[in-house]
């Protein structure tokens, strides 16, 4: 069952990043948003197969035509020691206010004027002697592409040969709980109602009528949920603990960290016992379009990390990343998640065609010891197009290369029926209410799906005893397959995972 | 010339004694950090057993097998720390020795000895999950010299107390995801301690 090419090559983020709400074009005041739970059941997802002739979609980056950070407000770390009363001073100097200290933070968001360009405030606050670091609340966008099914489809596991590694650790043990810090995920059933306004996707595109107040049906994945099988959701762009995946895009990369295996459905995953903690950071055009209180931005993404680790996450996935300047908070953020015992991968980002840029959240993977910048290889073991070079990457895993693979050479996963939810990418004339109750086997590709291989195979080495994520990383390394030139590159970092032999250790001799 | 010896002690009678032995010993290795991290332990029981011929002038040969063999677990070394990985392990080593030696005059009862000789030592390492190509079953040709104190029990049953110091060089630290490589731990020898029993006049 082929989807419409127009659909499948478009790309999701760079919808989602140019997306006008209507009235915000206007300059008018938007909308309050409208979230509410209006059953906590509904009947189970239903799968609609198989997707393996669907055209790629590009992999996602950041989007060109949307400004990359919000407005009308900063953030900003004082130093410790720093008085009530200088803070105030100095926020007084770019005509700012602190926000109410948002939760799982330990910065705080700056209200400036709306006028007030935020990186220019933030690089003057920054200049403080009070202040340990300030920035403008760049957008977080996911990294990822979808194509289509089933483990014989699922080349990405035998090429980093874990039929043999799930022979030493079958997938490792729910003691171990793994954060998808994502779009959300698909975790549970129920119907929510929305209020959806009318929007524009894109300066100067089409206005699409408001649906109104409208009933959204969501439903778990079927190949992902098991008993006990999600912990702690959070949900940090809706400010709550429904971190319903409107996107398809977090749904796809928990099936790789851990979609049930052995299960006779579907397809497989890397550490297909542990559990999984849905934490959304990010908000995909669904949310923009229902009016979600707050956006992928920086803040809410470090606010996810540290939320994740305080609630028991051993392993964190960041299949996300942003362009632009540094992001100290983040940086900050996942300094905390590896100093309190958690791994961290993150996807080393897609922009290698459009300049190779430096993936903000994966630059200081080599300065902490416990966090890896993972870039991905396709079917013949070679770099992907998209996937970004530099002295930041450090290891490579699956991500898919539909150049080298065709349609199936992504990476396959199951998700959210794209038809069922991208209904904007009809047009206004055939646009409808989405659903979040249908499920299809996709193949995707970008760092996005490489991340989650390394966040898996994290899982399984901390099941199988190596428990700090410094060692973790050391371990991955050390018996990584040395890819490119001898020795670490730019390219591969220090070479494609090898699970298997990173789990066997070492012998006396050998 | 016998001052304070036993009544009967062949190797002084000058006369030819073929003897069997058997022992139990405790060996410590040289590459001390590599058995400790993947077995627990640098030392170990030995068990083994030979013949020996001593000849009038006090010269003796013996050829003496023996084995040790324990049962760790694979493990990742990282900053200073081992981290075990829950995968058994089985360490053997099976020395082939020969070594001439010669008995000297005795006092009291005992009679001290010491030799040198040559050793072909089978190191074999097998772990779980491990494919054929991975175990290990190799031979090496290593060295030793020993010094001991032997005691005639009965006519025919003598004891002795023995203490051996083998090189085996090259034989560890060669496989880049091996232990010994990590703490550039090449000799498969060690220093034993072993008391043994011997069969025979």
């Amino acid at each position: 069952m082929a989807r419409s090419r127009t659909i499948a090559v478009l790309p999701l983020a760079g919808v989602a990043a140019a997306l006008w709400l209507a009235s915000t074009a206007a300059q008018q005041a938007p909308a309050p948003s409208l979230q509410g739970l209006l059953s906590e059941t509904a009947p189970p997802g239903i799968d609609r197969g198989l997707r393996e002739l669907d055209a790629p979609r590009a992999p996602r980056a950041d989007s060109a035509d949307a400004e990359p950070f919000l407005r009308g407000s900063v953030i900003v770390k004082f130093r410790p020691g720093s008085s009530a009363g200088a803070r105030r001073e100095l926020l007084a100097q770019v005509d700012g206010a602190a926000e109410q200290p948002p939760s799982y933070a330990d910065f705080d968001i700056v209200s400036i004027d709306a006028r007030a360009d935020p990186v220019a405030v933030a690089e003057r606050l920054d200049r403080e002697p009070d202040v340990e670091y300030a920035q403008a609340r760049y957008r977080v966008y996911p990294r990822l592409v979808p194509n289509d099914p089933l483990y014989s489809r699922q080349w990405n596991y035998p090429a980093i040969d874990m039929e043999r590694a799930w022979d030493i650790n079958a997938g490792a043990t729910p003691a171990i709980t793994v954060a998808v810090i994502d779009s959300g995920v698909a975790f549970r059933a129920a119907i929510m109602r929305y209020e959806a306004g009318a929007f524009r996707l894109g300066r100067g595109g089409a206005i699409f009528p408001a649906l109104g107040a409208i009933q959204v049906p969501f439903a778990a994945a079927p190949d992902l949920v098991g008993p006990d099988r999600f912990v702690s959701p959070r949900d940090f762009i809706w400010e709550n603990t429904l971190p319903f995946d409107l996107d398809g895009h977090g749904t796809h990369v928990a099936g790789t960290i851990g979609q049930l295996t052995n299960n006779g459905v579907g397809a497989a995953g890397m550490a297909f016992n542990v559990r999984i903690m849905p934490v959304k950071v990010i908000a995909s055009t669904w949310d923009q379009i229902f009016r979600s209180p707050q956006q992928g931005t920086d803040d809410v993404v470090a606010r996810g990390i540290r939320y994740a680790v305080d609630n028991g996450a051993k392993v964190l996935n960041l299949s996300i990343g942003r362009l632009g300047p540094p992001a100290p908070v983040l940086q900050d953020a996942i300094a905390y998640a590896v100093s309190h015992g958690a791994f961290v991968a993150v996807a080393a980002g897609n922009d290698f065609e459009s300049g190779n840029r430096i993936e903000r959240l994966a630059e200081f993977a080599p300065q902490i010891d416990g966090m890896v910048a993972v870039g991905a290889i396709g079917r013949d073991r070679g770099r992907a197009f998209y996937s970004n070079t530099g002295a930041y990457v450090e290891l490579a895993a699956p991500g898919g290369n539909s150049r080298v693979g065709g349609t199936t050479g992504g990476v396959l996963q199951q998700t959210l029926d794209g038809d069922l939810v991208d209904t904007y990418l009809r047009g206004p004339a055939r646009f409808q209410a989405p659903r979040f109750d249908a499920f299809t086997y996709d193949f995707l590709q970008g760092t996005s799906m490489a991340a989650p291989h390394v966040a898996g195979f994290a899982a399984l080495l901390m099941q199988q005893g190596i428990t700090s994520p410094a060692a973790i990383e050391a371990a991955m390394k050390r018996f990584a397959t040395d890819l490119g030139p001898p020795g670490r590159d730019d390219e591969y970092g220090h070479g494609l995972i090898n699970p298997r032999a990173s789990l066997r250790g070492l012998g006396l001799a050998r | 010339m016998c001052l304070m010896g036993p009544s009967v002690v062949g190797a002084q009678t000058g006369e030819f004694m073929l003897r069997g032995f058997a022992d139990i010993g405790r060996t410590t290795f040289s590459a001390e950090r590599s058995f400790q991290a993947v077995l627990g332990s640098e030392r170990g029981a030995v068990f083994g057993g030979g013949v020996e011929a001593v000849l009038p002038q006090r010269i003796f040969v013996h050829l003496r097998a023996s084995r040790f063999r324990a049962t760790g677990e694979r493990v990742f070394l990282f900053d200073g720390e081992r981290f075990r990985l829950g995968i058994p392990t089985t360490v053997t080593v099976t020395p082939l020795e020969l070594a001439g030696g010669y008995r000297f005059d005795y006092r009291w009862r005992i009679v001290p000895y010491a030799a040198a000789g040559v050793g072909w030592h089978r190191y074999t390492e097998t772990s779980r999950f491990a494919e054929t190509v991975e175990n290990v079953s190799e031979r090496f040709q290593g060295y030793e010299i020993l010094a001991g104190g032997e005691v005639r029990v009965t006519r025919w049953v003598s004891a002795a107390v023995e203490a051996q110091w083998t090189t085996v060089p090259d034989a560890l630290g060669t496989a880049p995801d091996s232990v010994s490589r990590e703490f550039q731990e090449s000799d498969l020898g060690g220093a034993t301690v072993r008391v043994k029993v011997v069969i025979g006049r």
